[in-house]
């Protein structure tokens, strides 16, 4: 800035008091008031506790470094304790939650507005052959792919990422069948405002799910019709819920579901439930500020399914409604959109009548039994509702019924698949959940050792479609030949 | 170590300024800072940091040798000497990848491409130890003797690794003889807030909204989304890099120096000659005197050195070819200028020479921000509008509508702060000049100031990683 005729104005009105007085005295005080304020944020910033996890962004924030010679040459050691001392500021969230609101300062805001996050593209309609040869129809792979990633690993801030908990095998099985096909079904976030109501849409970037098909179709040659296999595939929210003006930036996930129906082998049921839930859509069937559907959602789905498998299945006035309000989810975080975190919606969910003749049974992910607890469990955070179902993704339940019906179901699921079990204890003896992300042992061996009769497959198609379904081949091919033995027979009655 | 950062504004900065005041004697205080100035490169690279201390000991050594031998042509071999050794360093650290690409694009030899990484802000001090080599050789500096003063001059951690390029002749006397006085700590510290505050309220919220459009394959971006964010781009570079420049003139002052200024709101600029000296300035300068007016080969070919320079400006920045592309597109335009005659240009009606100057940049903004020539080349066709015709692309789209009404005040907000209107601000409380408005401005500034820098450091949080652009050159 030039500042010569400011100061020659100045020196022209200044007739009283010396220039350069003038100015050292407001120097002085401008001073006065400055230094304070820095030295007072500088020494807060020393003395208040420092947070270990972010509740918004639901991940374990930066930890010290320890010193070596090593990490300080290759400037490991310096970066990390910057990256500690930034990441880790005292009150993190709540500053988080001041920033973000004065963020949605810088916009007008309408009655119907949309706001983008991420890196949206033009998606074209689905093409079979053309995606079989690697070729996507979104191009986007960029920091979209982050926020799935971190997405996908949200379910429990206790948790490991997901590329942690994988085996060695596992990796290098993986990186050979995505050479198969490459998807980006990530396709950026919108925030739009409808009903005087914000909701935050993944946009799906479309993709014919081939490696989910495959890897099923295999699961079936090597278990033979012993085991009854389903495929259950949740379509995100922005199936439904896409404002017409952003509809060439979603692709339709009804064609890439019934492209990998089309796909299935025969004796595969596919449990088709994208009308189903358009059907349902008026409802809140997904949440509005999370990436997840809403448990009642689920039990649409649920339904569909006991439906196609002929089972019993009850009605939901038979369920206990259990209500926690001011829930705020996921995709706070990830749009930091201050309008959903003002717009908290209710977090309902629905526990079965006969809740209390279950006994829910926790594993590791290799299945080393860890002992007894509550299906749904108490969350101390509200905005940790979703963990309400098993505390999390990363573990194996078994859930004994009082149903003698000699039946034993195997949920293979990602996150969305949390929601449904519930639905299920009057229809089945047993029930087995893994996470198609963290299961560590032979999923195989492990149905067949378990006498598993159903077995279901239960994602959402952003799993089914991206680069999640990599690990249902790994599942099927990985530490194959292990005798699975279930440590929790000796605490059943 | 990033000046945005949480850990640098509470941590390193206040450790420092605590030593540097603490200190009596000007040497102790040039200690404090050399010190400091070590640890700040060394926190980013440990380990050229040696290379830093050793450019400086050769440029330091070179001059003392100019200042001691006799006859003009053993002054210039050594001069020579060190300018090869400056210029060596930037071609091993920087170039060497992209001459060793293109020696294999042309022959197909096959040459594996070094991999090196290049030691952060090795572009400016190495122009600042050839500045210092050539005025020592032309006479309009007295060489330093002492080795320590000199590697203060290069090292000093507010300018060293983002510029402004500064002069040794500008801070020379103020090496070994400086006051502090309240005003420039004042002031500097408020400098220091803007640059923050340009940065991280202004500058980062930009670069989404950039990276939305240009962080993708733009081939289907229309005519309108092309133009909006390039011009989006535009603003962030100017408040990037003048939040970065008005940090180090901050800090500069804080420790009683004086830099030059590095930009004079250079988007209120006529013509592209005058942009280049609003833009960048410690730069245009460093070449207008080291190599447009330097007699090469012979005689000074006008022509030939101003595309030289901008061929050099251009490279400069980066070692791809659209930063070569960009400095030589705006070499066109000087050149073009020039032959037009600056009392020609003036007399041409100011809004057309505003609209005018305002596309050439913008555009070269965009030749700026795509390395990737394809994208370049992608990026012209839908700026210019052939995309619609060849690509079916549309004019405007949805996209840029709603990200347009998302951050309308910030762009707007922007724009007024690209302009001089802070200035105009102050010459009000200034006009009325009486102590009481003086008093006025004087506190309300301190207080905007003191907001700015809790705004700043709460959005810094959201923000663990936002390096500015120019660390990269």
């Amino acid at each position: 800035m030039d500042n010569k005729d400011v100061e020659f104005k100045r020196k022209k009105g200044l007739n009283n008091m010396s220039r350069k007085g003038v100015e050292h005295g407001f120097a002085v005080i401008s001073l006065m008031i400055t230094v304070p304020v820095f030295i007072a944020i500088a020494i807060l910033m020393i003395v208040l506790p420092r947070p270990e996890k972010s509740e918004i962004e639901k991940r374990k924030l930066a930890q010290m470094p320890e010193f070596t010679f090593d990490s300080y040459i290759s400037g490991e050691y310096t970066s990390g304790v910057t990256e500690y001392y930034d990441d880790t500021v005292p009150y993190r969230d709540n500053l988080k939650n001041v920033g973000y609101s004065f963020k949605s300062l810088f916009g007008i805001h309408t009655e119907d507005e949309v706001k983008v996050i991420g890196k949206p593209s033009v998606v074209k309609p689905l093409n079979d052959d053309k995606d079989k040869s690697g070729e996507s129809s979104a191009p986007s792979k960029d920091e979209n792919s982050k926020l799935e990633s971190q997405q996908e690993s949200e379910s429990s801030t206790e948790n490991s990422k997901p590329e942690e908990s994988k085996t060695e095998s596992s990796q290098e099985s993986q990186k050979e069948s995505s050479k198969e096909e490459e998807v980006t079904v990530e396709n950026g976030i919108i925030v739009v405002k409808s009903n005087g109501h914000y909701r935050a849409l993944e946009l799906f970037g479309g993709g014919s799910g081939s490696t989910y098909a495959k890897a099923l179709n295999n699961f079936h040659k090597d278990l033979g019709d012993s085991v009854k296999i389903y495929s259950l595939i949740a379509p995100l929210a922005s199936e439904y819920y896409t404002p017409d003006s952003y509809s060439d930036f979603n692709a339709s996930q009804k064609d890439s579901i019934e492209s990998i129906e089309s796909k299935l082998d025969k004796d595969i049921v596919s449990v088709d439930i994208t009308d189903v839930l358009g059907e349902h859509k008026d409802e809140e069937i997904y949440f509005r500020t999370d990436h997840h559907w809403t448990p009642l959602g689920a039990y649409y789905a649920a339904q569909t399914f006991a439906k196609a498998a002929g089972l019993d299945f009850k009605e939901l006035d038979t369920y206990k409604k259990n209500d926690m309000e001011g829930f705020v989810g996921t995709m706070y975080g990830f749009t930091g959109d201050a309008n959903l975190n003002k717009d908290s919606e209710v977090f309902s969910y629905y526990t079965p009548d006969n809740i209390d003749k279950c006994m829910t049974y926790y594993y590791t992910t290799d299945f080393k039994y860890t002992g007894k607890g509550k299906f749904f469990n108490g969350v101390g955070d509200v905005r940790s509702a979703y963990l309400t179902f098993m505390g999390g993704d990363e573990q194996v339940v078994k859930v004994k019924t009082n149903v003698k019906n000699g039946k034993k179901l195997l949920i293979v699921k990602d996150s969305y698949g949390n929601a449904i079990p519930g639905y299920l204890f009057g229809s089945y003896e047993e029930i087995y959940v893994v996470d198609m992300r963290y299961f560590k042992l032979n999923l195989v061996d492990f149905a067949k050792q378990c006498k598993i009769t159903d077995m279901l497959f239960a994602m959402v198609s952003y799993s089914a479609v991206g680069d999640n379904a990599d690990n249902l081949e790994n599942l099927r091919t990985q530490a194959k030949g292990k005798k699975i033995v279930d440590g929790g027979l000796k605490d059943e009655d | 170590m990033v000046f945005s950062s949480l850990f640098f504004l509470y941590v390193f900065l206040p450790v420092c300024l605590i030593f540097y005041y603490l200190c009596r004697t000007i040497n102790q205080k040039n200690v404090v800072l050399v010190i400091s100035s070590l640890v700040f490169y060394a926190w980013g690279e440990p380990v050229w940091v040696c290379l830093l201390i050793v450019s400086a000991f050769v440029n330091w050594l070179a001059s003392g040798f100019i200042s001691s031998l006799g006859g003009e042509k053993k002054k210039k071999l050594v001069a020579a000497a060190a300018i090869i050794f400056d210029l060596g360093l930037l071609i091993v650290f920087k170039y060497s990848g992209f001459i060793v690409e293109n020696i294999n694009a042309v022959t197909g030899l096959g040459i594996p491409v070094p991999n090196i990484v290049m030691p952060i802000g090795i572009s400016f001090f190495t122009f600042q130890a050839i500045s210092y080599v050539m005025d020592c050789l032309w006479g309009t500096v007295e060489p330093q003797k002492n080795y320590f003063k000199f590697l203060l001059y290069l090292s000093l951690f507010p300018q060293l690794v983002a510029g402004p390029i500064v002069r040794y002749s500008v801070i020379d006397k103020e090496i070994s003889d400086r006051k502090i006085k309240a005003v420039d700590i004042s002031e500097g510290a408020k400098r220091v807030i803007l640059g923050i505050a340009k940065k991280v309220i202004i500058a980062n919220n930009l670069y989404a909204v950039v990276e939305q459009f240009f962080g993708t394959d733009i081939t289907n971006l229309s005519f309108f989304g092309t133009w909006y964010t390039v011009i989006l781009y535009s603003l962030y570079v100017y408040f990037d890099f003048s939040g970065y420049s008005d940090i180090a003139i901050g800090l500069g002052r804080m420790f009683g120096f004086h830099f030059n200024e590095n930009f004079n709101y250079p988007f209120i600029c006529k013509t592209i000659s005058e942009f280049w000296q609003r833009w960048h300035i410690s730069l245009s300068s460093f070449f207008r005197d080291y190599l447009f007016y330097v007699p090469i080969f012979g005689k000074p070919r006008k022509y030939f050195n101003l595309f030289l320079v901008w061929f050099c400006t251009g490279m400069w920045h980066g070692a791809s070819w659209n930063f070569i592309f960009w400095g030589l597109y705006f070499g066109i335009f000087i050149f073009i200028e020039t032959k037009i005659g600056k009392k020609r240009l003036k007399k041409w009606n100011k809004v057309w020479t505003h609209i005018y100057s305002k596309i050439i940049i913008v555009i070269g903004f965009g030749i700026f921000y795509f390395t990737d020539l394809g994208q370049l080349g992608r990026f012209f066709m839908n700026i210019s509008g052939i995309s619609m015709l060849t690509n079916g692309n549309a004019l405007w789209d949805v996209l840029t509508r709603d990200s347009l009404l998302n951050n309308l005040f910030l762009i707007i907000f922007a724009i007024i702060v690209s302009m001089p209107v802070l200035q105009k601000v102050k010459y009000f409380f200034y006009k009325w000049g009486n102590n009481k408005v003086y008093a006025v401005g004087q506190i309300g500034g301190t207080l905007i100031c003191c907001a700015l820098l809790i705004l700043s450091s709460i959005l810094l949080v959201d923000n663990t990683n936002n390096p500015f652009l120019y660390f990269r050159f």
